[in-house]
C-alpha cells in the first residue's frame, strides 16, 4: 500500500514538474506580414530587415527586459486576401493572451480586419498604410482605437505640399496646382483632403487627372497640364519605380520646362534617381523617413542614425546582397524597405518593452503603452520626438532631388540623391 | 483646334505601335486561327533580350536591336516547337487556350530571371522633336511610330514581295492544299511565330523607351485585343487601321471626355468603340464575313 502510494505521488510530482515550467512561462508572440514576393512586386529586403533587426533584438538587443519574442513573419505578397487569412489563421492558433501584436502593410489588408482587430480581437496592430480614411480625421483613434500607422496620412503630405508651395510660390496672384493621380484608393486617397485645404489656402487646383498605370503616353496629361497652365503639380499614389511614374517624368520634363513637380511619400526615394535618370532631378518631394539610400550608396549621408544603424546592419548581416549591383538577383535595392523592416522590429521590441515595464504585458497593456509613447525613434527625426496620440508617427519632411548624369564607361548613368530642404515637421503640431 | 490635332497626332503615333502588336496578333491568326494571349509577356520577353544586348553587353544600338528581335523571334520559334506544335491538327481554341497557360508561365520566368522591379530605358535616339507654335510631338512618340511603321512595311513585303511571304499565305489560306503543294506547312507555322514574337518586341522595346521596362509592362499587350476585334481578325489593313483607331480614341478621351470630370474614361474609351464596332460589324471594320454550314 505504501508503495503504491509512493508511486502515485512521484507520478503527480513528476507531470506537475513537467508541465509546471511552460504554464508560468507565457510566451510574447506577435505577428508580421510584408509584401515580400509576387506578381506585383518583389520586395525581399522588407523581410531581410526585418529578420535581421529582430534577432538583434532578441540577442543584443535585450528582447522584452530580457525576454525573448517569438515573432512569426509570413510574406502576403500583395494580396490583402492573403494578409487577412495569415491573421484570421494565426488568432486562432494562438491564445490573446501570448498573442500580442500583429503588424500589416497595406490599406487593403486594413479594411476587411476592422471589425475583427478593433472588436473582437482587440489586439494593437502597426500597418505601413498612411490612408487617410482610416488615420485622418474622419478615422482615427476613436474609429479604430487598435490601428496605429507608422508614417504621417496621404491627406497630410498633400497638405504640407500645398503649404510648402503657397509658402515658396514668388509668382503673382494664387499658385495654380494640378493634381495628377492613379485611378486606385491609394491615389484617390487624401485628395478631397487637399481640394479643401487648396481652397482654405488660396490655391488653384487647375486641373485633376488620373493617370493610370497601365500608360504608355502622358503627352496627353502633359499638354492638359500645360494648358491649364498649372506653376506645380502634385504627382500621387505611385510607386516611384513603376514604369509609369517614368513615362510621366520623361513626359513632363520636355513639355512642363517650367513646371515643379513635386509628390508623395513613394515618389520621394532612390528608385526614382534610377529609372527616371535625369528627369527627376529638381523633383519636390514629402517622405516619412530619412533619405536613406544614394546613388551610388557609398555617398548616402550617414549623419543620421537610424540610416547609419540599417547601413550598418545590412552591411553585417547582408553583405552579399548589400554590395549587389542594383540589376541583380537578390541585392538590396533600396535601403529604405530594408530600414523599413528594421523600424518594425524596434517598434516592436520598444512598445512591449514599455507595457512590461508598465506590468501589463497583454493587449490592452501593449494598447497603452503605444498610447503614451513619446519617442525619437533612435535619433530618425533628427532628435525629434514624437507622440502616438493620432495613432500615426506624424514626422514628414520636405526633400528636392538633385541628380547628376555621369559617363561611366562610355554610357551615362544617374548619380544623386534627395535632400532636406526643410527641418522634420510634426504634421500633429501644425497650423492648418 | 489646336487640341484636336495635337490629340491626334498623338494618338496616331502610339496608335502605330498598337498597329504592330495587333499584326503580330493577326499573322499568327491566319496562319493557325490561334489566338496569342501571351502577347504581353512575349512584349516583356523581347524588349528583356534587347536590354540585355544593348544595355548590359553595352553593343551598340544599330547591331543590338536586330540582335535583340532575333534572339525574340528564337524564344517565338521555340514555343511554337515546345507548345504550339504538339496541338497542330487540333482546334485552334485549343492553341489559344494554350497561350493563356503560356502566358502564366512565361511570366513567372521573367519574374524569376528578371525580379519585379523596373529597369530604366533609354535609348538616346536623336532628338526629332517637333513643336509648331502650341503643337508638340515629342522625340520618343515620333521615333516609335517611325519604327513601328517601318517594321510594319517590311513585314509586308516579306509576305507580299518574297517566295516566303508567298508559302506563309498559301499556309493561311489553306494548310492542307499547301503542303499538297509541297509547303512545309509546320515550319512556316514556326516561322510565322517567330516573325510575330520579333514584331511584338519591336512594339516592346519602343514602348519601354516611353517610360521604363518591368515585368509588369506587359499589360500594354491588352492593348491589341481591341485593335484586333476593331480592324478584323484576320485583316492586315485592319491591324494598322485598327491600331491608329484605339491611339486616337484614347488620346481624344484623355483630351476632350476625361476633363469634363469622367476621369479614367481613357481606359475604357477603345473598349466602348469596340462594342460599338462589334454590333455594326461583328467580324470587325476589315474582317472577312465568315458562312459557315451548319
Amino acid at each position: 500500500m505504501k508503495q503504491r502510494a509512493f508511486f502515485v505521488l512521484v507520478c503527480v510530482l513528476s507531470l506537475f514538474l513537467l508541465f509546471s515550467g511552460p504554464l508560468s512561462a507565457k510566451e510574447i508572440k506577435t505577428l508580421s506580414q510584408f509584401p515580400m514576393s509576387g506578381p506585383v512586386g518583389s520586395l525581399p529586403e522588407f523581410g531581410w530587415g526585418f529578420i535581421d533587426g529582430m534577432n538583434w533584438v532578441n540577442n543584443e538587443g535585450g528582447g522584452v527586459n530580457g525576454k525573448k519574442i517569438k515573432w512569426f513573419l509570413e510574406d502576403f505578397r500583395y494580396d490583402p486576401t492573403v494578409e487577412v487569412a495569415t491573421f484570421n489563421k494565426y488568432c486562432a492558433e494562438h491564445t490573446p493572451d501570448e498573442f500580442l501584436m500583429a503588424t500589416g502593410y497595406i490599406t487593403g489588408g486594413l479594411k476587411p480586419l476592422i471589425d475583427k482587430v478593433n472588436k473582437e480581437e482587440k489586439i494593437p496592430w502597426l500597418d505601413g498604410s498612411y490612408s487617410t480614411e482610416i488615420f485622418g480625421d474622419d478615422g482615427g483613434p476613436s474609429k479604430y482605437p487598435y490601428y496605429y500607422s507608422l508614417g504621417a496620412t496621404y491627406g497630410a503630405q498633400l497638405k504640407i505640399l500645398l503649404k510648402w508651395i503657397k509658402e515658396n510660390d514668388k509668382g503673382k496672384g494664387n499658385p495654380k496646382v494640378a493634381l495628377v493621380y492613379s485611378p486606385t484608393a491609394w491615389g484617390r486617397d487624401g485628395i478631397p483632403e487637399a481640394k479643401a485645404y487648396a481652397k482654405k489656402k488660396g490655391i488653384d487646383i487647375v486641373a485633376e487627372i488620373e493617370y493610370p498605370y497601365s500608360a504608355t503616353s502622358a503627352t496627353s496629361e502633359c499638354m492638359e497640364i500645360r494648358k491649364a497652365k498649372a506653376q506645380y503639380v502634385i504627382y500621387h499614389g505611385y510607386s516611384g519605380a513603376s514604369g509609369c511614374t517614368a513615362i510621366f517624368f520623361k513626359t513632363a520634363k520636355q513639355v512642363l520646362k517650367d513646371v515643379q513637380l513635386t509628390g508623395t511619400h513613394y515618389t520621394t526615394g532612390r528608385m526614382p534617381i534610377l529609372v527616371c535618370q535625369d528627369a527627376y532631378d529638381g523633383y519636390v518631394g514629402v517622405a516619412t523617413r530619412p533619405f536613406v539610400d544614394a546613388v551610388p550608396r557609398a555617398k548616402t549621408p550617414m549623419d543620421n542614425p537610424m540610416v547609419k544603424m540599417a547601413h550598418e546592419f545590412a552591411k553585417k548581416n547582408r553583405s552579399s546582397e548589400y554590395q549587389k549591383g542594383i540589376q541583380e538577383k537578390d541585392a538590396i535595392k533600396d535601403m529604405f524597405l530594408y530600414m523599413e523592416g528594421l523600424t518594425y522590429a524596434l517598434m516592436l521590441q520598444k512598445v512591449l518593452t514599455d507595457a512590461d515595464k508598465a506590468g501589463d504585458l497583454s493587449r490592452e497593456g501593449v494598447k497603452k503603452a503605444l498610447d503614451k509613447m513619446v519617442w525619437d525613434f533612435n535619433g530618425m527625426f533628427g532628435g525629434k520626438k514624437f507622440s502616438y496620440k493620432s495613432h500615426t508617427i506624424p514626422m514628414l519632411q520636405i526633400f528636392k532631388a538633385k541628380v547628376n548624369m555621369v559617363d561611366v564607361e562610355g554610357k551615362k548613368v544617374p548619380t544623386g540623391a534627395v535632400v532636406p530642404i526643410t527641418d522634420w515637421i510634426n504634421v500633429d503640431e501644425v497650423k492648418w | 483646334m489646336v487640341d484636336f490635332t495635337q490629340a491626334l497626332g498623338a494618338g496616331t503615333l502610339v496608335g502605330l505601335v498598337y498597329a504592330l502588336l495587333g499584326l503580330s496578333i493577326v499573322i499568327i491568326y491566319r496562319a493557325s486561327e490561334a489566338f496569342n494571349f501571351a502577347i504581353g509577356e512575349f512584349l516583356v520577353i523581347g524588349s528583356f533580350l534587347f536590354y540585355i544586348f544593348f544595355f548590359d553587353l553595352r553593343i551598340p544600338l544599330l547591331v543590338a536591336l536586330p540582335l535583340g528581335l532575333l534572339a525574340a523571334g528564337l524564344v517565338g520559334a521555340l514555343v511554337e516547337r515546345f507548345a504550339i506544335k504538339p496541338l497542330l491538327g487540333r482546334s485552334p481554341l485549343s492553341m489559344t487556350i494554350i497561350t493563356l497557360g503560356l502566358g502564366f508561365f512565361l511570366r513567372g520566368c521573367v519574374q524569376l530571371i528578371f525580379g519585379s522591379h523596373s529597369y530604366s530605358f533609354f535609348l538616346e535616339l536623336p532628338d526629332i522633336t517637333q513643336e509648331f507654335g502650341d503643337l508638340l510631338f515629342l522625340s520618343d512618340p515620333i521615333w516609335a511610330g517611325i519604327l513601328s511603321l517601318s517594321t510594319f512595311g517590311l513585314i509586308l513585303f516579306l509576305l507580299f514581295r518574297t517566295r516566303w511571304g508567298l508559302a506563309i499565305r498559301a499556309t493561311s489560306e489553306n494548310q492542307a492544299k499547301a503542303m499538297a503543294f509541297g509547303i512545309d506547312a509546320r515550319f512556316i507555322l514556326l516561322i510565322v511565330w517567330a516573325i510575330s514574337s520579333a514584331c511584338i518586341a519591336v512594339a516592346g522595346i519602343m514602348i519601354s523607351n516611353f517610360g521604363a521596362l518591368s515585368s509588369m509592362s506587359s499589360i500594354v499587350g491588352l492593348r491589341a485585343i481591341p485593335v484586333v476585334l476593331i480592324g478584323g481578325m484576320d485583316s492586315i489593313v485592319g491591324a494598322l487601321v485598327g491600331g491608329i483607331i484605339v491611339g486616337v480614341c484614347e488620346s481624344l478621351a484623355g483630351a476632350y471626355i476625361e476633363p469634363m470630370g469622367l476621369v479614367g474614361f481613357k481606359e475604357v474609351a477603345p473598349y466602348l468603340l469596340l462594342l460599338i464596332v462589334l454590333l455594326i460589324r461583328p467580324y470587325g471594320l476589315f474582317g472577312q464575313i465568315r458562312i459557315e454550314r451548319v
